[in-house]
């Protein structure tokens, strides 16, 4: 294992792997928690309990000014929230929640 | 004679009638049958008649009603429906047949749900809005540099959004400019992406580079709150584009958010043209000069809302095949956006710094293909911090949608062929017409120590996101 991380180290350099090592390692600890939720049937992690309104506030505006539910259709918010998805690394529920308040909006 | 006709005819009268008998025995039985008897496959009775045609009235009256509630939907409308289904009566002028359907909530439950999936059916009938999407953004600006000719210029930036199914994305960008007497044509972006699970996305494609946070999320010009980009961090250190595929997601924690990124791509090219480009990185290797291959990730954490910082890094071996060295490209962002109601308005704070290093490489400046005796230490570093607030709570229509903003640059590059460090400070005032629409006015103090000369710019802008 050492020997693993020394390799990583000297491939990377010292600052990556400060930080590419704990994340690799909280990843998969949080996959393999997730696995033993699943297992047991428990709730995933992450349910955060706000609104689609105050992640649409919280999510979009971390970018850019955030716009109005009446911009788009209930149609063209599925394709827009579909790529913010992918390109703004959404959670499911941020994006469930985010687009059923813009579809209700429009 | 005479005596013999008549009884020929009275046989001939009973021949017939015991004919006619016997072809109406099974006519009676026939008919007997009918009245009594189940139906054949081909006959139906005048009960079952009866009962088919009130069935196929309250269908034809069951149809139209949903026909009505489809085209309410269609108009925007929802329909009320009824807590318990409608009672089908019909009145067959016989009065021996009265059809009466009384639904239960389950029946209730399949109708709504049938109308449900009507809607979406109509509605994904509506062409060009459902699973195709053209957003993008235009630009129109002029520059004053010092030392240079003011110009004009504009671009177009159609971006086309493809949703396929619930779990396949294709996204596609081309950039229109206008350079010199030409308009280039650049595909800036074709991915398409599939969603492995609910955290988890594989791209394959031409894709913005997940290593550089500006490039991903800031850089379209509707989004960036000025006219021109950050130094370094924009077409200077890292590649704006990555031509193979990533895998990427997003992983929930509580309340916070580890996001994640790694790639593999075609590798840059490294420069060994002798002049102030010597020891730079080509970024745009579509043919994969040197046959090598670039990896390379990114994680951001947000543990608020309000703020998120990342660390990304690409790695990858560049130059001539037999003679190739390393390249490590570094990247570390930071960025908080607040709403203040103390303050009144939007605070935006982003910051992000970039390192390149390639490795020790001696380069043949006479170009004879002779090993060479030129060398240097090839590290390069620079970056941006931004600053800009928009007083978004005042009462006031007009000042509420300026937003002064002001960013610092620098990229450091003195000891190498380009020969000189470059410090910038740009303020600009912004106006937004709408959220996605901006009149940008921005000036810019520039400095280069080495052998580079100052060029101050004033530069005007008008985004348009669409």
């Amino acid at each position: 294992m050492k020997k693993i991380a020394s390799k990583i180290c000297r491939w990377i350099g010292l600052p990556g792997a400060v930080i590419i090592i704990p994340s690799v390692a909280l990843t998969v600890t949080w996959l393999i928690g997730c696995a033993d939720n699943k297992q047991s049937g428990e709730v995933a992690a992450g349910t955060t309990g706000k609104s689609g309104a105050e992640l649409w506030a919280d999510n979009c505006v971390r970018c850019h000014n955030i716009r109005s539910p009446s911009n788009y259709s209930p149609a063209q918010w599925e394709v827009i929230m579909m790529h913010m998805r992918v390109r703004a690394n959404l959670t499911p529920e941020e994006h469930k929640k985010i687009l059923e308040f813009l579809k209700a909006g429009t | 004679m005479m005596g013999t006709i008549p009884i020929i005819v009275n046989q001939t009268i009973a021949g017939a009638f015991v004919a006619l008998i016997w072809l109406f025995i099974p006519c009676m039985a026939i008919a007997q049958d009918a009245a009594s008897s189940p139906p054949s496959a081909d006959y139906v009775s005048r009960a079952e008649y009866d009962k088919l045609k009130a069935e196929h009235e309250a269908m034809k009256e069951e149809v139209a009603a949903l026909r009505k509630a489809v085209q309410l939907m269609a108009n925007g409308t929802v329909p009320a429906i009824p807590a318990e289904g409608p009672t089908r009566t019909t009145a067959p002028s016989e009065g021996k047949q009265v059809v009466s359907t009384t639904s239960s909530q389950a029946a209730t439950d399949e109708l709504r749900q049938e109308v449900e999936t009507l809607k979406t059916r109509v509605k994904e009938t509506f062409p060009g809005t459902t699973k195709f999407l053209v957003a993008g953004y235009g630009t129109a600006g002029f520059t004053a540099r010092s030392g240079e000719d003011p110009f004009f210029t504009a671009a177009f930036n159609p971006i086309f959004l493809w949703k396929l199914s619930e779990r396949l994305f294709f996204e596609a960008e081309i950039e229109l400019q206008l350079e010199g007497v030409n308009t280039t044509v650049a595909l800036e972006m074709a991915q398409a992406s599939y969603l492995l699970n609910d955290y988890m996305t594989i791209g394959v494609g031409k894709f913005l580079n997940p290593t550089d946070y500006f490039v991903e999320r800031q850089h379209m010009n509707w989004v960036n709150k000025f006219p021109d980009k950050p130094l370094a961090v924009y077409d200077g250190l890292m590649p704006e584009t990555e031509v193979g595929a990533q895998l990427r997601g997003v992983i929930p924690i509580g309340p916070t958010k580890l996001e994640y990124a790694a790639f593999v791509a075609n590798a840059t090219d490294l420069n060994t043209t002798p002049d102030d480009t010597l020891g730079t990185l080509s970024f745009d290797n579509f043919n994969n000069r040197g046959g090598h291959v670039m990896v390379g990730g990114h994680v951001g954490f947000i543990p608020i809302p309000e703020l998120e910082v990342g660390y990304g890094i690409q790695r990858s071996k560049v130059g001539p095949r037999d003679d190739a060295v390393q390249a490590i490209l570094q990247s570390v962002e930071l960025n908080y956006v607040k709403d203040s109601t103390f303050l009144k308005g939007l605070i935006n704070a982003r910051a992000q710094w970039v390192w390149s290093h390639v490795g020790h490489l001696i380069y043949d400046m006479d170009e004879t293909g002779v090993p060479g005796s030129f060398t240097f230490n090839n590290n390069r570093n620079g970056g941006y911090a931004q600053l800009s607030y928009r007083p978004t709570h005042i009462d006031n229509d007009v000042i509420k949608n300026f937003e002064p903003v002001v960013r610092y640059d620098r990229f450091n590059q003195l000891h190498t062929p380009v020969g000189f460090d470059e410090e910038r400070w740009s303020f600009g005032l912004d106006y937004w017409l709408t959220p996605s629409t901006v009149i940008k006015a921005a000036y810019e103090l520039d400095e280069k120590n080495g052998s580079g000369r100052d060029q101050n710019a004033f530069m005007l802008q008008v985004a348009v996101g669409f």
